[in-house]
């Protein structure tokens, strides 16, 4: 063991080194600052480069450009900041650049709480995208998972071709604690699936023909050209055909617009990360992420001191939906409890319709941390 | 707070205008945010004008200055406050309207809503305060960061090859034809306190002329950020902005 203090940020912003990015720009934003400023200090050593931006909307701009010539790039920001990239981000989504982005919840809306935590950017995050496509969230609620989440978080991206979120929030990001050095060597990074060494596979064949975004059937991942390179690169945020051209609802465009989903949804199983502890015979689940799986964590441990048979799923991939996992969890569960820092129940009201019929109960509150005792309450109730 | 009457036999020499409010100000010792926004209300005060004035913060160290001005204030989202300030003036046009805004909220994340404000010849008066770093979260580079100067984004100091040179944002707006009056002044010292005084009251009296935007730069500091003492930080205020901010105007009406 080789223990050592770090926070969450730290960690975003080791785990994004360790997993190969070498483009990072940012704009200061508490509580998110710490990513950036851990990145400036880090960064140029590794190589590569670490930009201060003028804004959100440049920041994320400048990663898409990076990672269009094929470098993995990372931005980091709160809930403020996220709402002026949305538009960059949707950008990615449609020219199918990948790219990581940190976003550090606090107190919303607007400038709300900057020192203050909360987990209300779930769904804001979620459907920023026009038209629903789906938006892979990653949810870390420790240092650790800050460094394997981040990991992850470039794997898929990679993978996918898109935008990746990790969703961290005040608590985790800036509050330091015990990471194991020992537990962050030995990282596997995902490359960039290039169109020239691509080889064939089932995943992962190559089309016939190529083109900016060319594939046989929807699911399938174009492969890769960088701009700048030997291949000709056409991309737009517009609708547009294989080859990247702006195109007015030809089928070829209501294609790619199709594929653009599909690409994520046909892999959905693959895309879970879920901290599960399922006990025999509980009649109960507790379901949590971020910074309130840890309390919900707790109130698990005390429930079955008490006698009371219950299991937890503390959920990691937020989105896509890991709906399989809940529904297996489900087995004989007659209640479930679902804890988060916000009001309305966020990301309850997405989970609730993979409960078959289970009652579902939230445990919300915001200003302050949920405590494992207010969790307690609801388990027992 | 407590206030003690004067004896009738002593000369009341200043007194707190009605447009400054009790109180205690967050700012840190020897900020120049709190004299700036002294100054400013002592000519609302003076120039009889409380009951019309409207201001816009921005967010940034000076968020709360709705706390300390005792007139309508309205705090913008980032970079967003000379825009509000726009929509404001445009349905109010018989108000004194102004934003005040540091250089991170001014001339970065805002920079598009300042040029096209001067260059529409707003008729605001846009209070700008450049102490060449992001107080609020933490000392991080910004815009007007002189060149060599080490804030939390720029651990070797700002270079010009990788993060480019210090913005000179009010001798941009300057050239618009949309600036009525364009000045630079420091709140530093007694003098330079006058002259910044003297600026605001024209700034506020041409805001009735109609003409187009009034732009004053204060040239500022923050101990905190640039990690000095108050007096320090106003040495080196003096020794290295100075120079790259000089004091004057830039644009006086004709
Ligand atoms: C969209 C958005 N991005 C970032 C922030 C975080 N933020 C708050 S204040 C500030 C900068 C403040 O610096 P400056 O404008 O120079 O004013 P000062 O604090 O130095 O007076 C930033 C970046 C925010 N509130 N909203
Ligand atoms: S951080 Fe800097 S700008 Fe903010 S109040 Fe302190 S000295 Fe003033």
């Amino acid at each position: 063991m080789a223990l050592r203090l770090r926070t969450g940020n730290q960690m975003i912003a080791q785990g994004a080194i360790q997993a190969g990015c070498r483009f990072f720009a940012g704009y200061p934003i508490t509580p998110a600052t710490g990513i950036f400023k851990t990145m400036i200090d880090e960064l140029p050593g590794e190589g590569g480069v670490a930009l201060s931006a003028p804004d959100e909307i440049s920041a994320v701009a400048y990663c898409i450009g990076a990672s269009m010539r094929g470098v993995k790039a990372m931005t980091a920001t709160s809930g403020p900041g996220w709402a002026l990239m949305t538009e960059s981000v949707q950008y990615a989504v449609m020219t199918e650049t990948p790219l990581v982005i940190a976003l550090v919840q606090r107190l919303g809306p607007s400038t709300g709480g900057a020192t203050q935590g909360a987990q209300g950017d779930v769904l804001l995050a979620e459907f920023a995208v026009s038209g629903g496509y789906t938006l892979p969230i990653l949810s870390p609620s420790t240092a650790q998972e800050c460094f394997d989440l981040t990991i992850l978080a470039f794997t898929w991206s990679e993978l996918l071709r898109t935008p990746v979120v990790l969703l961290s929030d005040k608590e985790v990001g800036m509050t330091a604690e015990r990471v194991d050095d020992d537990l962050l060597r030995n990282v596997t990074s995902q490359d960039r699936l290039q169109w020239r060494n691509r080889s064939g596979g089932l995943e992962f064949m190559k089309p016939k023909t190529y083109g900016t975004y060319s594939f046989d059937c929807v699911q399938e991942i174009p492969a890769f050209t960088p701009v700048g390179g030997e291949m000709k690169v056409t991309a737009t945020g517009s609708a547009h055909n294989k080859q990247g051209k702006l195109q007015k609802n030809s089928p070829e465009t209501l294609e790619v617009l199709k594929h653009l989903e599909e690409k994520i949804r046909w892999r959905e199983n693959d895309l879970v990360k879920v901290d599960a502890d399922i006990q025999n015979g509980a009649k109960i689940l507790v379901m949590s992420y971020g910074i309130t799986s840890r309390a919900a964590k707790d109130a698990v441990a005390e429930s079955r001191k008490r006698g009371i048979r219950v299991s937890f799923l503390g959920i990691q991939s937020l989105f896509p939906v890991p709906s399989r996992t809940i529904t297996e969890s489900l087995q004989g569960v007659g209640r479930v409890v679902v804890a988060e820092e916000n009001l309305p129940g966020l990301y309850r009201s997405v989970i609730e319709r993979h409960c078959n019929g289970a009652r579902v109960l939230g445990v919300n509150k915001i200003g302050s941390l949920i405590t494992p005792n207010d969790i307690l309450n609801a388990v027992q109730s | 707070m407590q206030t003690t009457t004067i004896p009738p036999e002593m000369d009341l020499v200043y007194r707190r205008p009605d447009t400054l409010t009790q109180t205690p100000m967050h700012y840190c010792p020897g900020c120049g945010h709190g004299v700036t926004h002294k100054i400013l209300m002592e000519v609302v005060d003076e120039l009889g004008i409380q009951e019309q004035t409207v201001g816009v913060a921005p967010v940034g160290c000076s968020v709360f200055a709705y706390n300390y001005m005792n007139v309508d204030m309205q705090e913008a989202a980032h970079g967003r406050a000379s825009a509000v300030a726009t929509g404001i003036k445009r349905i109010l046009p018989d108000r004194f309207v102004f934003s005040y805004q540091g250089d991170g909220d001014l001339a970065a994340i805002g920079t598009g809503e300042t040029i096209h404000t001067v260059n529409r010849g707003e008729n605001i008066l846009v209070v700008f305060i450049n102490n060449a770093i992001y107080g609020m979260t933490g000392g991080q580079m910004a815009p007007t960061t002189l060149l060599g100067m080490v804030t939390s984004t720029t651990p070797f100091g700002r270079e010009s090859q990788v993060m480019g040179f210090p913005l000179k944002i009010t001798d941009l707006v300057a050239q618009l034809p949309g600036a009525y009056y364009v000045t630079r002044q420091a709140v530093h010292s007694p003098t330079a306190v006058r002259k910044a005084k003297k600026a605001f009251r024209h700034a506020l009296e041409y805001q009735k002329l109609n003409k187009g935007t009034c732009f004053i730069e204060i040239v500022s500091n923050c101990p905190a950020g640039w990690k000095m003492t108050p007096v320090e930080a106003n040495e080196w205020m003096e020794k290295n902005m100075f120079p790259a901010y000089p004091l004057g105007d830039l644009k006086v009406p004709k």
